[in-house]
């Protein structure tokens, strides 16, 4: 019997609305909800607002998906996340909140990326695997969020 | 009955761990490496023990025909 790990990084690279969908179930498990309310353009006290921007750099939301303008606006507690699509097509998330410093903001945002890179990974293996006749025999979460899951050979 | 099985962790922050259990020779490193390059980009490999002692388990099982003869 052989035995073999291999690690990869993830490269997030899907059409608007697959990513709305994934960052809709991501966010909700560190306790974000997503607004309804449009992004006001024009703030009233934006002095008073700590920022923070993060861009995903592995990761293109692909073209032709009526992407352009598009966000997705998640909230939790007074603080405000704004999933977009960039100028260069990639995934870019900007955070602000009054009760959080910009670095706790920006570490806020580094799981939040996380989370939804880990829920796109999750359902596109299982959609995949599924294809090359593989079934799923055992899967769970661990303490650390970790998603374990076995899959066998029909 | 051996079957071939792969485990897989996605951790918090999207990285992937392919492990593969059953499945014989060299083989097991191309199955790993294909699943995870349905992610991304393959970053490390990690040939376990087990894997070595595969090769091993060849080579004797070859010393033992040539003996014979």
């Amino acid at each position: 019997m052989s035995t073999v790990l291999v690690l990869a990084t993830p490269l997030v690279i899907a059409a608007w609305p697959t990513l709305t969908a994934v960052i809709s179930a991501a966010v909700g498990t560190l306790g974000f909800a997503v607004s309804q309310k449009a992004v006001p353009q024009v703030r009233q006290v934006r002095d008073a607002v700590n920022r923070a921007e993060i861009e995903v750099e592995d990761s293109e939301i692909l073209e032709g998906t009526g992407a352009t303008g598009e966000e997705m606006v998640v909230e939790r507690d007074g603080i405000r996340a704004v999933f977009s699509r960039d100028a260069r097509g990639s995934l870019k998330l900007c955070l602000e909140g009054r009760d959080l410093s910009k670095s706790e903001l920006k570490q806020l945002g580094e799981d939040l990326i996380g989370r939804v890179t880990q829920q796109y990974v999750y359902h596109r293996l299982v959609s995949e695997l599924k294809e090359r006749d593989m079934n799923i025999v055992e899967e769970h979460v661990t303490d650390d969020q970790t998603i374990k899951i076995r899959v066998r050979h029909l | 009955m051996d079957h071939e099985e792969l485990e897989i962790e996605i951790d918090a922050a999207g990285k992937v761990t392919v492990r593969t259990i059953g499945i014989k020779g060299t083989r097991c490193l191309d199955v790993a490496e294909a699943v995870a390059r349905i992610v991304g980009r393959v970053e490390s490999r990690q040939l376990t023990e087990e894997y070595y002692e595969n090769d091993v388990q060849i080579q004797s099982h070859v010393d033992q025909r040539l003996r014979r003869n």
